[in-house]
């Protein structure tokens, strides 16, 4: 199997082959990221092709010094950032029941896809609860993994300025969730 | 009450996932701290349940229409390279398709284009109908029908020469025979002249209903707008 650096390569020469093979690398991490930060599957679809665009008009000046995965996240964090001022107030729109995603792949059974779809209900709806800002850094910290240090480089504020929203963000995910299981039928 | 090292603890903790430790300082902080030691243990739950996210496959789509949009809108120093060996027009044309439809419909409209069939091929006129050179007038249909009865006769009197060479003993029988073939040809000529001209009358039938689909579909548009 090719790694990224021969697929960019590819990619810059022309091949589309080796382009296709670079995005369904990291397609799925970037949807997900969408979709958790848009809660829709439409707009996913919209902001993952949005950042697999500025990839493409940018490839050529990846110098690989960092992990292209970094690279690739560093632009679909400026895209989300256009995307919530675009929308002014809040990236997030509320949920439409038949537009619940469906988790898991086609060989999972209906009991798990049915499980994977109310966790992912219950977590998009603890988001929810955050602000475009809060979102993006928890979606960075938890989902991406990134360091407070990274992320602070990105963002362009100190790692302290960081960790203190990250706090912020982390108490209201919990209210959240006290809430959420406050309402459950099961408590 | 909160303790102002709450932040860094809990982002220490965070990162103790991603395989750090805890500093020997934030883990003396963290054994004398109660606040922090409480906080911890209820922030568990909120990142035991954001990380039971499946992931959703994402849905089917067009993965090199990114890559020729990409070499389309912005070609790099080196995508300039790539750019040569697409295809672009495969991905440009389309776009403009329907406008360049719209275009020559509106243009045929406009200028009352007007589409002849003859037996000689079709034409194009422009600025109302066709001119009296591309439609038959009565007298020239007339002298047209005369020129093909004429030719019919004589096709006729070729095959009459055929049949009297072929029946050569003029038999009572073969003369009756002969008759009725002779008849039977007639007929024949007579079906395939009326399908020739119910072709040609189809054609314009044709045409006239294209234009006024034509006259329709433009009238439509403007109304639309």
């Amino acid at each position: 199997m090719e790694n990224d650096t021969e697929l960019i390569e590819g990619a810059l020469n022309g091949s589309l082959q080796a382009w296709e093979t670079l995005v369904r690398r990291y397609e799925s991490r970037v949807y997900n990221f969408s979709l958790r930060l848009t809660g829709n599957r439409d707009d996913a679809m919209d902001l993952m092709q949005d950042v697999f665009l500025g990839v493409y008009r940018n490839l050529d000046r990846f110098r690989g010094d960092a992990q292209f995965s970094s690279w690739v996240f560093r632009i679909a964090h400026n895209k989300a950032i256009d995307l919530a001022r675009r929308r002014h107030a809040s990236p997030v729109q509320d949920m439409d029941i038949d537009q619940l995603p469906e988790p898991g792949s086609a060989q999972d059974s209906p009991h798990t896809l049915l499980m994977n779809e109310r966790g992912n209900q219950s977590i998009q709806a603890m988001l929810d609860s955050l602000g475009p800002d809060l979102r993006l850094l928890v979606e960075l910290k938890v989902f991406q993994e990134m360091t407070f240090e990274d992320i602070a480089e990105l963002q362009d504020v100190s790692a302290n300025t960081v960790k203190t929203r990250f706090y912020t963000a982390m108490k209201k995910l919990r209210n959240r969730l006290e809430n959420q299981d406050a309402l459950s039928p099961n408590s | 009450m909160h303790c102002p090292q709450t932040p860094d603890v809990l982002a220490a903790s965070c990162d103790l996932q991603t395989g750090t430790s805890l500093s020997p300082e934030l883990q003396a902080h963290v054994d004398g701290c109660a606040l922090c030691r409480a906080e911890l243990m209820q922030m568990a739950p909120v990142t035991q349940a954001l990380t039971g996210w499946q992931n959703e496959q994402v849905p089917e789509w067009n993965r090199r229409d990114v890559g020729l949009l990409g070499h389309h809108h912005k070609p790099g120093k080196r995508g300039r390279k790539a750019l040569s060996r697409i295809p672009l027009w495969a991905s440009s044309w389309q776009q403009w398709a329907p406008l360049a439809a719209s275009m020559v419909l509106a243009v045929a409209v406009l200028m009352q284009t007007s589409v002849s069939v003859s037996d000689q091929g079709w034409s194009v006129s422009f600025g109302g109908a066709a001119s009296n050179a591309d439609v038959l007038s009565l007298p020239q249909l007339e002298a047209y029908l005369a020129q093909y009865a004429e030719q019919q006769q004589e096709w006729n009197q070729q095959v009459l020469q055929v049949a009297l060479q072929q029946f050569g003993d003029h038999t009572a029988e073969s003369l009756y025979e002969m008759v009725t073939w002779f008849d039977d040809q007639r007929e024949l000529d007579l079906q395939r002249m009326e399908a020739g001209f119910q072709q040609m009358l189809d054609r314009d039938y044709q045409t006239v209903n294209s234009m006024q689909q034509l006259a329709s579909f433009v009238q439509f548009q403007s109304e639309l707008q």
